[in-house]
């Protein structure tokens, strides 16, 4: 696919944020059966497979140029989003070489990296960027690594510290989160950061989650999909700015139900770090509307089938309770009550 | 106390020594140690004791006493808290830290232990006397102090914060939202929970 990027796409005030055909069947759709409850889905993060946002390391679409804007208005507004404890440092540097090695590996027309010794030259076309430094001297950067590679990436990162048994997220990227407050969380552990999710943790899931990434072997990174429901494509839902979007949940109807109401999708990747140890989390955010959703006639039927039976405290715990029934209403009519394959595909090679 | 099934809120267990350690600290939020904080058969004996009696005219030292107990008084928590920071700036491994007291008061001292380099293993906290909350508007990072209503005002923003039992060791605070982002004005009735 040649990435056509829309850069005045916007994810706040007007919102002009839309999906093309061709990203409607790029959009990893979260749910391989009728019945959503949660598990520990972690499946090897390798090329192919049931969604096409997996045939690359770090995915890069349409969306890449408006989602770094995006983000560095967000940064402005609110510096704090970018925070790494200070013994997170080789992590920075192993997270700068992970993205830039991967990107320019994948999208050869948009980003190279030339290495002479620890001298490296980086080059971003599509934000316009040339950049050579000297790798481990932060100074040779505008800005420390961490950062300033993730400002070239769509979706958050979290960095996770292994120590003690546990992981501890000791450092993050965070500005297109699911109402998780990165600023508050920082220095958690495991199971401290999932403390509001209900029923996973007697579900035995956090314990099980948590015992497999402390294993999690360099080379061999993990996938999961994860999801909730967003009014409006907005890329910013943080606690930190509930005060400005809560509204927007309150302002679904009916009629507009099919454009208002999106499926937010977290491709969730995790990476074990070589020089560090630490454990890279990224955080890959894509939206779609009811409506966008609905041209693909199995997402349609199986999206209906999920929210009608949803179970109540994940429906509360993804604050859906104001919208979840008008959103089946708009499903119901689409879905005729025909078996669906299993998985997530789209079973379609156009649209 | 209600529960809103947060696991990020912290669970407490009475003081007992650990016998892996090799000297024992400790910090008591008041001028004597609350029996409720205290495992059966506790010693104080065998603890260095740090105690807060918010008075000025005192000097903190160190008071051996008929009982074979030391204590050492300060005038109030900051005073104690900078005297940790320097102490545990020249502490060898083997110390154990033990706390007692408020939520705020036990998660400064981990913060202060944190910072000094000490694992989770090697400090022990005990809640005893006022429940008592501090709260981070997650929204314009004030701390409201000794909160303990379901819901209160933000000094700072404003917002009528929802307290929820999602806890930071890091900020030593609840978080507060904001309870009527969604519809402007419908604020529930605040309920006493944290006296
Ligand atoms: C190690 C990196 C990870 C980080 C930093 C992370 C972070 C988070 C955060 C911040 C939340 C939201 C909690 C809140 O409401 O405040 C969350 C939710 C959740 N996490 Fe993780 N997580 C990680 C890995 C995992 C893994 C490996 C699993 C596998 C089972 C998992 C399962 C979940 C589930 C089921 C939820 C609830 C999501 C929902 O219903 O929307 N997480 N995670």
């Amino acid at each position: 696919m040649t990435l056509q990027f829309k850069p005045n796409e916007t994810f706040r005030r007007d919102f002009t944020y839309r999906n093309s055909s061709a990203a409607i069947l790029h959009f990893p759709f979260p749910f391989p059966e009728d019945q959503y409850m949660y598990s520990v889905n972690i499946e090897p993060h390798v090329k192919g497979g049931a969604s096409p946002a997996y045939d690359h390391v770090f995915d890069v679409d349409e969306h890449y140029v408006a989602e770094c804007r995006e983000r560095a208005q967000v940064l402005a507004e609110d510096p704090k989003r970018c925070q790494v404890l200070p013994h997170m440092m080789a992590a920075q540097w192993d997270t700068l070489e992970l993205l830039m090695e991967n990107l320019a590996a994948d999208y050869p027309a948009h980003f190279s990296l030339t290495k002479a010794g620890d001298l490296w030259t980086w080059i971003n076309r599509p934000l316009g960027l040339h950049q050579s430094f000297t790798f481990g001297k932060a100074e040779t950067l505008p800005c420390p690594p961490f950062e300033y590679i993730t400002r070239q990436a769509q979706g958050d990162f979290t960095l996770q510290d292994q120590r003690e048994d546990n992981l501890y997220v000791d450092g993050g990227m965070v500005t297109t989160q699911a109402d998780w407050s990165f600023e508050f969380d920082i220095g958690m552990s495991f199971h401290e950061w999932h403390g509001p999710v209900p029923l996973a943790h007697e579900k035995g899931v956090f314990d099980r989650a948590l015992k497999y990434l402390l294993r999690l072997q360099y080379g061999a990174p993990v996938r999961r999909l994860n999801w909730t429901m967003t009014i409006n494509p907005r890329l910013d839902t943080s606690p930190e700015n509930y005060p400005v979007w809560g509204p927007d949940k309150a302002s679904v109807t009916p009629e507009n139900v099919g454009q208002k109401v999106h499926l937010r999708v977290e491709l969730q990747t995790l990476y074990r770090l070589p020089r560090s140890n630490a454990i890279l989390f990224g955080i890959r955010c894509y939206l779609a509307s009811l409506e966008e959703v609905a041209r693909v006639p199995k997402w349609g039927k199986r999206l209906h089938r999920v929210l009608r039976d949803l179970h109540p405290d994940i429906e509360a715990y993804k604050g859906l309770p104001r919208f979840r029934q008008m959103a089946v209403d708009y499903l119901a009519p689409l879905d005729d009550g025909a078996e669906l394959s299993k998985g997530i595909q789209s079973e379609l090679t156009a649209l | 106390m209600s529960d809103q099934g947060i696991k990020s809120r912290p669970k407490y267990a009475p003081l007992e020594l650990d016998p892996a350690g090799r000297h024992h600290l400790l910090l008591v939020e008041g001028p004597a140690l609350p029996a409720e904080a205290l495992a059966e058969g506790f010693e104080p004996a065998a603890f260095e004791t740090w105690t807060v009696v918010n008075r000025s005219a005192l000097l903190p030292v160190q008071v051996v006493d008929a009982q074979g107990e030391s204590v050492r008084p300060f005038r109030a928590k900051g005073h104690l808290f900078s005297a940790l920071e320097e102490r545990l700036a020249r502490e060898t491994m083997g110390l154990r830290l033990y706390a007692t007291g408020s939520e705020p008061f036990l998660w400064d001292v981990a913060r202060i232990a944190d910072a000094a380099g000490m694992s989770r293993q090697e400090i022990r906290l005990a809640q005893a006397g006022s429940k008592a909350r501090r709260v981070f508007c997650v929204h314009c990072r004030t701390y409201g102090e000794g909160v303990t209503t379901s819901i209160f005002t933000c000094g700072g923003c404003g917002a009528s914060l929802f307290v929820r039992d999602h806890f930071s060791r890091r900020h030593a605070a609840y978080m507060g939202v904001q309870v009527d982002a969604e519809v402007p004005g419908a604020v529930p009735d605040a309920e006493e929970l944290y006296a």
